[in-house]
């Protein structure tokens, strides 16, 4: 699929469930499923909560099965923001000194196989990869 | 022996349901007000039905732990699905939230 949301403002769900709708994720086992709905809300939440300083902008969601590799790529013009490049949480703290927040990103680089970011003509691009493990 | 009467005051017994996510994280909060606000000491959240958490449902977690914490109380979450407990690995949770 390839779509694109204008505004972003109030699509995060739409946004997810098409993604979950596309016949590719669908057809994946239910563990998949659930990691890449995990994953697609994180990042999409970070891009309503933070790209958009004024007002809201677009958010482009396209999805592609390459062989066995399930790739999503987000874009918007919002604020440049590399969210790889945040610290992971410590997540030795005690529940005392753990911070509220700031787990999202880090959910995404444990639960996929692989993320890029890149700053491209005024836009965040940002990619995420998941094998899919036509065996099991 | 001894008979020990719990009080609804200090007792509560949750079920949560469905899905906590980023549409649903705020009214999540809302409804778990009354614990993060309360007095309760023992909090049992029933996860039996609990089918998804992102993100945003672990910050109400986190917010629900370190209320009933900090007032010397002890919350534990039961029955948990699979691939949600894995969440709760990831982030190092289970390391902070009772889990049984």
């Amino acid at each position: 699929m390839k779509k694109r949301y204008d505004p972003i403002t109030g699509k995060s769900g739409a946004i997810i469930e098409d993604v979950m709708a596309t016949p590719e994720v669908d057809a994946m086992p239910f563990e998949l499923n659930f990691r890449i709905r995990l994953c697609v809300e994180e990042v999409v939440e970070n891009v309503v909560r933070y790209a958009y300083d004024s007002g809201s902008g677009y958010m482009q969601v396209e999805t592609v099965l390459d062989k066995n590799i399930w790739r999503i790529t987000f874009e918007d013009a919002g604020v440049p923001f590399n969210p790889l490049e945040k610290d992971d949480p410590d997540i030795t703290l005690s529940a005392e000194e753990r911070p509220i927040g700031g787990l999202g990103i880090f959910l995404c680089k444990q639960m996929m196989d692989r993320l890029e970011y890149r700053y491209t003509d005024g836009c965040n691009i940002l990619i995420m990869e998941k094998k899919i493990d036509t065996q099991a | 022996m001894e008979v020990k009467v719990i009080s609804p005051e200090d007792k509560v017994l949750v079920r949560i349901m469905g899905r906590v996510d980023t549409t649903n994280a705020a009214r999540f909060q809302e409804e778990l007000g009354f614990i993060i606000n309360g007095q309760m000491k023992d909090v049992e959240l029933d996860c039996t039905d609990l089918e998804y958490t992102s993100s945003q449902g672990l910050r109400v977690f986190l917010m629900l732990q370190k209320a009933v914490q900090g007032r010397g109380g002890k919350m534990v979450l039961t029955h948990m699905q699979t691939q949600v407990k894995e969440v709760f690995d990831i982030t190092g949770f289970s390391n902070i939230i009772r889990i049984l």
